[in-house]
């Protein structure tokens, strides 16, 4: 009885809607057939799958259970269709039951995807929702899964450097807010926000989807609107009826940098030698002697550097001749050599070995289901001793019991990592950036095998970079996480399912390093300190959700209920502490009072919370005619009472054409689907707690010794942070319209999105006039951002006779960011922060955000005349000639203006595959257009700035009165006014990349008998680049810098300041299953 | 069957419901308060308000939390030292070049907008800390009438008041035209006001301030301001604003009732032995810190830390804020222990360039005692072979590129091996001691007063003045002691002339015996002593500029000093547009209201 009313209640409802196209023609009863419809590859049973009398309008649907029965002539003909599915026919024969196995589609992937708290047919989705070939995606061997998505996605950016287990940077579809814009991550239905995925295993992957617009995100509705990745990892086989399946992948390989300073920075002391007496001689100066000596016969010193007590000799140029070797010591009377051209770049990098294993079990029975797996990576630093090491355990059961399922899924891991790894953002301060600071002229070692450096005058602020590295190799840090959830799941009939799920992060980073005396320098320390970090977070997740499924003739229905509520919070303490009173005994570097003096200690921490309730209705007709509709309410703990909550709706609709009984028949197209989705999303990822004003004091900031006791301080405080209780959520309204093709029997697929995204009250700490003092200003909901853009991919698989076959696919996109409104009556802000006193980056309405800054260069000064009228602002024949944009006869900071741009016109990745026989080989390019790079190494390697080494060609590129037509302006160690931050700096930005290229073969399963099936491949990644970049990657990943209302790093896209460069990648692995 | 499902579908109904309305109805859930900060009402409170007050003080020098590099220091050796003729940036070509930009006078060069814009976030920082103590204090005493008593209250609001007076002058002296702002303005984008609408409310709250400071400092504490700080500030603010006679009258009263005296010693003046810190001499000083627990040795004096010599002395590093020739060569003495320059004779040659008459650049290398030296030249400048304080004596070793910046190395700021008072902790701890820094000291006052005397004519308490300065500096030269009592050893007085021969330098100073009557001398040798006086002590750009002789003094400044140290070739000449500093373009852009900008740019910026 009530069974009864709920199918009738929900027929009349869906009738109602589609009352017009309800009816289908009957037709004459014969026999009944039925039977069940699996995939060939994976056994699962298909829901979905469309079954029609051939020749007729008589057809079904299967059900979950991939039944299906209907009546059909005894001698006539069945079609079996489904997208991502190859379409098969049968002849029914008499037969009352015919079972179906169908074989996957070669260019979609998964049937039922997971999109949000629920699974979906691929073929139902009416957003933007791309999923990962992961096939393809694993041909890269990199520690992240997410930088192994690099070409994968239609739309999506993935940025990370080359060292060892760096972070990586993705983008959905452009950039929407001034803050934070990482995507919002699923792992196995818990919510992560958090860039640093290293610690997940890729090899532990089952499918990862890319949720691109609102109407298809928004059900994630608070943390959405950068855009959803959800990761699947791998399960158990429960009811597959394999009852185990131990799968072993081993692999190694070698990485090196793709290109290195050593390809264009002067490696020869006496070509620098006559860089420096142009530096000088063109500037009026005298040249510098003491190194090279005579300028006119310059020659590489015996000594860069002697003690002056140990100088026994000196030549013509005062350059030390002889020196008594026994006045060495170390630290104080160091003695080094003159080098005649050292390499630096070879000195700190070199080839690095890659190391991977995974193993894992899987299986189940008809109730039960398993998957362990283990994991140790360890990947050699490119750079001198840095190494990363991950190794992870991973858990997942489940048991049905009756109706209900419950289940974990835990993952354990461990990275390490030596000698500071993540050299994404280090600027000059870095091993990188010390690399091109030295001079060639300065050795390695000294004589006494110490490090040496750039201790003498002109050899600029020299720390050796090798030296560095060494520096680093006791700085260790160990990041432990515990990840995963339980569930349950209660079907209870009747179509709707209950799960609870409660999922949790926990994890605890610790640091410890030391650092030594450095006295080789041209500004040496001798001190010694030790530093020791502990941060610990506590993320937790439940969510408890209602899911109902009505299937009913041509109709259905799926709805979804939910309750969600997080909790976040983190603490962390650091100390440090100097002067060692045994800085050489390893066993002595713990902070406490008799080891070393000077303790500093400090600790801090953040808590937030989130509660939600969502709902999520999807109808569709005869999989012809789409709708759904979301609504999400999100309260958020970072806002006031009162501006807590948020609520995001969307709606999606699509219409299958295919299904038309004017396409129904075309020979061409298998499915053709058009969708439109609209929906808004949230964002509020600020830091904690800023809502009230925040006070605070820093012993060395706002405490004084106000008693002039010369050795106390009293407590001082002031304002840190201006608290705003009306800021609220960010809105992101977006809307996209999309086709989505396959063509030729699935052979052949085309999907576009179409799509505008609009944020409004963006969320923002509109920087304040000096005038208003240092506190943090206060977050409010300023500001518009718009991106418009388009996504596509377009695929083949074809085959070229009896087992070969060979597939293509290209994928691109392209969007527009325009900042549309500020804070009231700001038309500008500068970038967050500056390199070396001068701003290269401006965020202007009208243009992208991150725009770069400066003045517009025009060539050069080629005669005095053209020079004098801007000789007070520092002008002279041979200099960079800029534009007097405001006309007031000077060049000024207010002749700067937008001179280019980070973002892309376009980028996209092709991938290729061919397969013959056991042998397959793949390939996948990736390529980025119209994007341009400030290049911030001209500070060092074209304007010398510190006197660092410099490119070889200034010597030979470089104006002069005779070669005007020049790359570099004329050299000059007193031009200042070059070196102003120009269009000169900005370069193209555009590369090809071959990211990798892989051949495997899989050995017959009898060749080793107890290896039932193995693969074996070889791959390279990064095998070459095509670009006009100067400098030496132009694959840049933007900076981690982190502003006081955030994270701020897409303000600084696409400036090189010197990353740590991709890895070419030679690998050979073997996978084998038994 | 139907009615088990059910239940089950009912029991997890109730579940979700449960589960959902638990979290819902915990409406604590989403308050979460800022973790790890003080809020408002935590501070509502004496300490608060005493807090808050000394966060004010805290702001006269750097920190790392302030603006931008070197531009934060208390000294303004980046503003008022080496711009002048007093001294180059040092170190060598590149380290920290936008000083280099504003020692050659590239004003307007990207870089630059920088350090400008540091000195600009830390005097406002400094204002609004002093206004935001301003408004704690209001609240605490509407809120609780009985928690601060009335003289203290009036003590913190005067100390406040003097600060926020303090930080504007600091602002006016760069740009001139600045905003002034005060504890209830809520507007941060005020246009500026004109230079002489600056001064009249700077001079406003110094006025409040002497009327409710106390006549010693509140709790005994020497760091603090009292009515009689502010009283001689306002008359250091009146001579800039060239109210000759207020200045006068201010001053007089100031030296003839004051507590203010000079040290008996000029090497008592700038030192690290807290027996000699916060002496009679002291007006307003940063009152710095080492070894109190921080552990970066920020409450050191920060903002010198580069200014120390290099790597072959104790400090190591970094060479910055090198005294010039120029400077050098104007502590020579004549025969009556009096500078040449005053002679008309010698107006020119006292720096004769090399290639000329050039042997006093020559001659000051230890042991070369062609020409007598003023004894404050040693506590002024390191010289190779004189000792450095208590330190051994220079050698090239401690200078880091002499063919950039020449030979000399800064010395008031270095503490004295004796003393203690260095840092054990930090980046430099060599480089960081307890030594504080002079805002503002009565020598300083003493000789603008003698201006002021000249101005009204009285050239006799001038030349007296002066005098006094100059006895005082006959106290000690730089000697080769190694403790507090032996670092200076006293001149020998024979009639107006006091001398002393050490193996590195005969040392000599004399008194103006002769009475001054003609105003333009009298003024001549005012300035000439307070050069001598106040050198390396980040004044002298400012003094220059008052005069109206900056761009005269500068372009020939330049013109020789380059022959010497060829990096000021690269010089642009002094012009009518250095009158004032550039204001930070960055804070013209943020001043935005619309379409306006409410801070207009200094002409010919």
């Amino acid at each position: 009885m009530e069974k009864k009313t709920i199918r009738v209640l929900a027929t009349v409802g869906v009738s109602l809607l589609f009352a017009l196209t309800l009816y289908g023609t009957a037709q004459a009863q014969e026999t009944q057939v039925s039977g069940t419809v699996t995939s060939a590859a994976t056994g699962e049973k298909l829901w979905g799958v469309t079954v029609r009398v051939k020749g007729t309008r008589t057809q079904t649907v299967t059900d979950q259970q991939g039944k299906y029965a209907l009546e059909a002539p005894s001698d006539g003909v069945l079609t079996y269709t489904m997208i991502g599915f190859r379409g098969t026919e049968q002849s029914v024969g008499g037969r009352s039951t015919i079972d179906v196995a169908m074989e996957q589609s070669p260019t979609m992937l998964q049937e039922v995807v997971v999109t949000g708290y629920t699974s979906q047919r691929r073929a139902d989705i009416t957003g933007a929702v791309s999923s990962v070939n992961l096939d393809n995606a694993n041909k890269q061997t990199s520690a992240s899964v997410l930088q192994r998505l690099d070409g994968q996605v239609p739309g999506v950016t993935v940025e990370a450097g080359g060292s060892p287990a760096s972070r990586t940077t993705v983008r959905i579809r452009g950039i929407s807010s001034f803050q934070n814009n990482d995507p919002l991550y699923i792992v196995d239905g818990a919510p992560l926000q958090d860039t640093y995925l290293n610690w997940l295993n890729p090899d532990d992957i089952e499918s990862v989807e890319v949720l691109k617009d609102a109407s298809a995100a928004s059900i994630y509705g608070s943390r959405a609107s950068n855009g959803v990745i959800l990761i699947q990892t791998k399960r158990g086989g429960g009811g597959t009826g394999v009852a185990r399946r131990v799968t072993l992948d081993v692999r190694t390989g070698v990485a090196s940098p793709v290109k290195g300073y050593d390809s264009f920075l002067m490696l020869n002391s006496l070509d620098y030698a006559e860089y420096t007496r142009l530096e000088y001689e063109n500037a009026g100066l005298p040249v510098p002697t003491n190194i090279y000596g005579d300028p006119n016969n310059p020659t590489v010193p015996l000594y860069t550097y002697a003690d002056p007590s140990t100088i026994t000799s000196v030549d013509a140029w005062g350059r030390p001749a002889t020196v008594n070797d026994a006045g060495y010591s170390y630290p104080n009377a160091l003695i080094m050599p003159g080098s005649a051209g050292t390499n630096w770049w070879k000195a700190v990098f070199s080839p690095a070995l890659q190391r991977a294993a995974n193993l894992s079990v899987a299986g189940g029975g008809a109730d039960n289901a398993y998957l362990v797996s283990f994991n140790y990576l360890n990947q050699e630093g490119t750079a001198a001793f840095t190494r990363y090491q991950r190794g992870g355990v991973r858990v997942n059961t489940a048991f049905t019991l009756d109706r209900v399922r419950v289940g974990e899924n835990i993952s354990v891991s461990r990275e390490y990592n030596q000698g500071n790894v993540d050299y994404n953002n280090v600027a000059e301060g870095g091993i990188l950036g010390k690399n091109i600071v030295s001079q060639p002229v300065i050795p390695i070692y000294d004589i006494a095998g110490n490090y040496a450096g750039g201790k003498a005058t002109t050899l600029g602020n020299n720390n050796n970079p090798l030296r560095d590295a060494w520096a680093a190799k006791d700085n260790v840090g160990t990041n432990d996480r515990v990840f995963g959830n339980v569930f349950a799941t209660l079907d209870a009939s009747h179509g709707a399912t209950l799960t609870t799920r409660f999922g949790f992060n926990f994890g605890q980073n610790l640091g410890h390093g030391y650092s030594p005396i450095n006295p080789a320098v041209a500004e040496p320390t001798f001190n010694t300190s030790i530093y020791e970090n502990e941060y610990s977070f506590t993320q937790w997740t439940w969510s408890n959700t209602l899911n109902y499924v009505r299937s009913m003739d041509r109709h259905r229905l799926t709805l979804l209920l939910g309750q969600e509520a997080s909790k976040n919070s983190d603490r962390g303490a650091s100390a440090g502490c100097a002067s060692l009173v045994a800085p050489d005994l390893l066993s002595s570097r713990y902070i406490q009072d008799a080891l070393c003096s000077s303790k500093n200690v400090s600790s801090s921490g953040s808590a937030s919370a989130l509660l939600s309730f969502f709902g999520k209705v999807d109808y569709n007709f005869d999989d012809r005619y789409y709708l759904n509709a979301t609504v999400r309410r999100d309260g958020s703990s970072n806002f006031a009472l009162g501006n807590q909550w948020g609520t995001f709706p969307a709606i999606g609709a699509a219409w299958r054409l295919s299904r038309e009984s004017f396409l129904a028949n075309n020979s061409f197209i298998t499915n053709l689907m058009l969708r439109f989705g609209w929906g808004k999303t949230g964002n509020q990822q600020i830091p904690a707690g800023r809502v009230v004003a925040q006070f605070g004091g820093d012993k060395g900031a706002t405490f004084y010794d106000i008693g002039g006791t010369n050795t106390s301080v009293q407590t001082g405080y002031r304002q840190i942070a201006l608290g705003n209780p009306n800021m609220k959520w960010e809105e992101n309204r977006t809307i996209n319209g999309g086709m989505d093709l396959s063509f030729l029997d699935g052979r052949g697929s085309f999907t576009l999105d179409v799509y505008q995204r609009n944020t409004n009250d963006l969320l923002f700490d509109p920087r304040l006039p000096g005038t208003a003092g240092t506190a943090s200003p206060a977050i409010s909901n300023v500001g518009k951002m718009k991106n418009t853009g388009f996504d596509f991919s377009i695929g083949y698989q074809g085959s070229l006779g009896a087992g070969t076959s060979w597939s293509a696919s290209f994928n691109g996109g392209h969007y527009k960011n325009e900042i549309v409104e500020i804070a009231s009556g700001q038309n500008c802000f500068l970038g967050p922060a500056s390199l070396r006193q001068q701003d290269a980056v401006i965020n202007c309405v009208g243009d992208p955000i991150g725009s770069f800054y400066g003045l517009v260069a025009d060539g050069y000064y080629n005669s005095d005349a053209e020079a004098a009228p801007f000789a007070s602002s520092g002008a002279k024949v041979g200099r960079i000639r800029f534009m007097d944009l405001n006309g007031d006869g000077q060049i000024t900071n207010a002749d700067r203006t937008v001179i280019g741009s980070p973002h892309p016109d376009f980028s996209g990745g092709l991938n290729l595959g061919l397969r013959h026989g056991n042998w397959d080989l793949s390939a996948t390019v990736f390529g980025t257009f119209g994007n341009q790079i400030f290049n911030a190494q001209k500070y060092w390697y074209v304007f010398g700035y510190f006197a660092t080494n410099v490119r070889k060609d200034l010597l030979t590129d470089s104006w002069t009165p005779t070669h005007t037509n020049a790359k570099y302006p004329k050299i000059d160690v007193s031009d200042v006014y070059s070196r102003q931050f120009s269009s000169y700096w900005v370069e193209n930005g555009s590369y090809v990349r071959l990211r990798s290229l892989q051949i495997g073969y899989n050995l017959p399963p009898a060749l080793v008998r107890w290896i039932p099936a193995a693969r074996v491949y070889v791959q390279a990644e990064n095998l070459f680049t095509i670009t006009g970049y100067s400098g030496n990657d132009p694959a840049l990943p933007p900076p981690v810098v982190s502003g006081a209302a955030g994270d701020i790093r897409d303000q600084y896209r696409g400036v090189d300041q010197g990353t740590y460069p991709s890895n070419r990648t030679i690998t050979i692995g073997i996978t084998t299953t038994f | 069957m139907n009615t088990r499902i059910r239940n089950r579908l009912l029991r997890g109904t109730a579940l979700v419901v449960l589960v959902a309305g638990v979290a819902y109805a915990c409406k604590d859930f989403l308050d979460v308060p800022p973790q790890g900060t003080l809020n408002e009402a935590t501070l509502a409170n004496k300490a608060g308000v005493e807090g808050s007050l000394l966060a004010a003080y805290r702001e006269m020098d750097c920190n790392y939390g302030s603006g931008g590099d070197w531009s934060c220091a208390a000294s303004n050796w980046v503003w008022g030292s080496v711009p002048s003729d007093d001294a180059h940036k040092g170190s060598n070509s590149g380290d920290q070049q936008p000083i280099y930009d504003f020692e050659t006078y590239q004003w307007g060069v990207g870089e630059a907008d920088a350090y400008l814009n540091g000195k600009w976030i830390t005097v406002y920082e400094g204002v609004v800390r002093a206004n935001a103590t301003l408004n704690l204090l209001d609240k605490v005493r509407a809120a609780s009438p009985g928690e601060i008593s009335d003289a203290h209250a009036n003590g913190i609001r005067g100390e406040a008041i003097f600060l926020r007076a303090h930080y504007h002058f600091e602002a006016y002296r760069m740009w001139g035209s600045v905003p002034y702002y005060r504890a209830t303005d809520t507007d941060f984008r005020k246009p500026n006001e004109a230079p002489s609408a600056v001064l009249a409310d700077i001079l406003v709250d110094l006025d409040s301030a002497i009327a409710l400071l106390p006549a010693t400092p509140r709790n005994g504490d020497k760091g603090r301001v009292t009515s009689w700080t502010a009283k001689a500030y306002k008359g250091r603010v009146q001579a800039y604003g060239g109210d000759w006679p207020g200045a006068l009258t201010t001053l007089r009263e100031v030296k003839a009732t004051g507590p203010f005296g000079l040290q008996d010693s000029f090497n008592h003046v700038w030192t690290g032995f807290t027996a000699y810190e916060n002496g009679p001499e002291t007006i307003l000083a940063y009152q710095a810190s080492v070894n109190d627990g921080e552990p970066n040795g920020e409450n050191s004096n920060f903002g010198e830390r580069l200014n120390f010599p290099y790597s072959g002395s104790h400090f190591g590093c970094c060479g910055f804020h090198q005294p010039t020739q120029n400077l050098v060569n104007f502590f020579a003495v004549n025969d009556s222990g009096l500078p040449p320059v005053i002679t008309a004779a010698d107006t020119t040659a006292w720096n004769a360039p090399c290639g000329g008459a050039c042997s006093r650049d020559t001659n000051f290398v230890a042991g070369d005692k062609t020409w007598a030296v003023d004894p404050r030249l040693d506590w002024t400048v390191g010289r190779f072979g004189v000792p450095y304080k208590d330190w051994p004596a220079p050698d090239p070793s401690w200078v880091r590129d002499a063919s950039y910046s020449g030979p000399y190395s800064p010395k008031k700021n270095a503490h004295e091996s004796a003393s203690g008072s260095e840092s054990a902790v930090g980046w430099v701890p060599t480089q960081t001691n307890g030594v504080n820094i002079h805002l503002f000291r009565y020598a300083d006052m003493l000789l603008i007063l003698a201006e002021a005397e000249v101005e009204a004519g009285v050239l006799e308490n001038a030349r007296a003045i002066v005098n006094q300065i100059r006895t005082r500096a006959a106290a000690a030269a730089q000697g080769p002691g190694t403790d507090a009592a032996s670092i200076g050893v006293p001149l020998t007085q024979a009639g107006s002339v006091y001398s002393l021969s050490e193996p590195w330098a005969d040392y000599k100073i004399g008194l103006y015996t002769t009475p001054w009557t003609d105003p333009a001398f009298a003024r001549h040798a005012v300035r000439v002593e307070r050069r001598l006086e106040l050198a390396m002590e980040g004044q002298r750009f400012f003094d220059l500029r008052r005069w109206g002789a900056a761009a005269q003094v500068l372009n020939d400044y330049v013109a020789i000093e380059k022959l010497r140290t060829p990096m000021l070739t690269g010089a642009v000449s002094f012009a009518a547009r250095h009158a004032w500093y550039p204001i930070p373009a960055i804070q013209i852009d943020l001043s935005r209201v619309g379409t306006e900008e409410r801070l207009v740019q200094n002409p010919g910026w």
